[in-house]
């Protein structure tokens, strides 16, 4: 009905900590959420503790890899249906919650290291899944890597290495690498250097960029752009608004190719859909 | 004896640094002294506004910014503990995150800010419901109202808490804020101020507070 190339699809940030064995809480009317006064990781002295596990008796991420394998096998939607993996850190922020973690990268880092190799290897078991079932792209989301984040020199230090470890093993299995990244003041250069994306999806501009345009003419030549419709847009925006702020987007990012117009973020599941119909017109008119 | 000067600096630095154990000695030290007890609170929140303007220039990431204030609330604790009293005699504040929504790093963080300052901060933590709101802004006489929401489906339920505050608490200040809002939409809720992070919170929360005061329109 709306059209569109691209489905980057989360189904919501608990599916791989949940799998660790976090507790967690499933509202009938919002979002999953771990059990915060169930916290797997009490303190610092637990992500020593953390396990590895099987993804074939992972519940939560097995659903995803079915829904990746259904996507491609009854819709042939393979390089069009791109799930969403929970960075290494953004797992461990919902089993201790994100403010312990932020504070434990700088009083604990080897112990959150060491959290983060357990992490990453179960990731890279579910990369290999999800690449098995014939999918060409996949998005992990690198929210810390952001101002509004760890800090660059920290999640160079803490996190980037399993950042790069993630992106070899999605670049093993000739699959592309979209990084996606919501927060403030993402890290483009580092994301980069570790990681070496195809694409990055993002919602704020970059840490060392003030406008759109100069973060094309810095990056636009060296990683696809997706973005970055304004959610508050697309949820408070008439149709006209819409068209008027998709047009300004595609202007400052589309020249020379190498652009997806895309929300930010997520399209508010509570904005109007004609919204979502308006971007893809946008893109049909002005791209 | 240590010099006043030096014990007040020391705690400055002892919030900048997170360090616990500077601020212990600092503390137990100026407890031996004529120090007051708002020179002291003074002190720490000099500390901690600076760690706040220099996350402005990116000086300071986040998580060096929430040691500091763990500092700042161990420090402001031990002077409670030390009168016999609890903290606080600033502008009454009450704040939490809107029902439905789980996420709190972002209002635990505004909150820390506002109680470093002087505010007189009741957190209500996350997912509360609007008689919630209404009832303690109500019993605690707040003055502000900070609203948080992470999500576009639970931001949704501001303009709604926003009428029935304004309506049967009037000249209550109400703040918004959260990843899926800016000022335009703040402004559309009905809010009398937005503040995109900890860095502009202050003064954001005191020009809401002026403007309401003398009847301005935002």
């Amino acid at each position: 009905m709306i059209g569109g190339d691209v489905l980057l699809l989360g189904l919501d940030l608990t599916v791989e900590a949940s799998d660790f064995g976090q507790a967690t809480i499933y509202p009938e009317n919002s979002t999953a959420h771990p059990d915060y006064s169930n916290p797997l990781i009490r303190d610092h002295t637990d992500y020593r503790k953390l396990k590895k596990i099987d993804i074939k008796n992972a519940p939560r991420m097995q659903r995803v890899i079915e829904m990746a394998r259904r996507a491609i096998r009854e819709k042939g939607l393979t390089a069009v249906f791109v799930p969403v993996v929970s960075s290494p850190l953004s797992v461990l922020g919902m089993m201790r919650s994100a403010e312990e973690v932020f504070k434990d990268c700088v009083l604990y880092p080897a112990d959150v290291m060491a959290a983060l190799e357990t992490v990453t290897a179960v990731l890279i078991d579910y990369i290999n899944a999800l690449c098995d079932t014939g999918l060409i792209i996949i998005a992990p989301d690198m929210l810390f890597a952001a101002k509004s984040g760890i800090g660059k020199e920290i999640w160079e230090k803490i996190e980037g290495p399993f950042g790069r470890e993630i992106a070899d093993a999605i670049h093993r299995r000739k699959c592309l690498v979209a990084i996606h990244n919501c927060g403030d003041g993402p890290y483009f250069d580092s994301m980069m250097r570790f990681m070496k994306p195809e694409a990055i999806s993002f919602a704020r501009l970059p840490d060392d960029c003030k406008t759109r345009k100069e973060l094309k003419k810095r990056y636009g030549d060296r990683v696809i752009l997706i973005g970055n419709v304004e959610t508050s847009i697309l949820y408070r925006g008439t149709p006209h608004e819409v068209m008027e702020e998709c047009k300004k987007v595609i202007d400052d990012l589309a020249d020379g190719g190498g652009f997806i117009l895309a929300p930010g973020c997520e399209y508010p599941p509570n904005a109007n859909l004609l919204n979502a119909i308006i971007m893809v017109q946008a893109a049909q008119i002005y791209g | 004896m240590e010099d006043k000067q030096k014990l007040l600096t020391g705690l400055e630095k002892a919030v900048r640094e997170h360090n616990s154990e500077e601020l212990n000695r600092c503390l137990g030290a100026a407890f031996e002294t004529a120090i007051v007890e708002d020179e002291l609170r003074l002190a720490l929140f000099r500390g901690l506004e600076r760690q706040r303007r220099r996350m402005m220039t990116d000086d300071v990431p986040v998580p060096h910014f929430l040691l500091s204030l763990d500092t700042v609330h161990e420090g402001f604790k031990r002077i409670s503990l030390h009168l016999g009293r609890e903290p606080g005699h600033g502008t009454p504040l009450v704040i939490g995150v809107v029902e439905g929504d789980p996420h709190d790093l972002g209002k635990n963080i505004i909150a820390k800010v506002y109680e470093a300052s002087s505010y007189r901060v009741y957190d209500l933590g996350r997912e509360v419901s609007v008689d919630a709101f209404i009832r303690n802004v109500q019993e605690k006489e707040a003055k502000v109202l900070a609203l948080s929401a992470m999500m576009s489906t639970t931001m949704a339920m501001m303009p709604e808490i926003i009428r029935r505050v304004k309506e049967e608490t009037p000249g209550t200040v109400i703040m918004v804020g959260g990843a899926p809002l800016d000022t335009a939409l703040a402004k559309s809720f009905g809010a009398d101020g937005y503040a995109e992070s900890a860095v502009t919170l202050l003064e954001q929360t005191e020009a809401a507070i002026e403007r309401v005061s003398a009847g301005e329109p935002w």
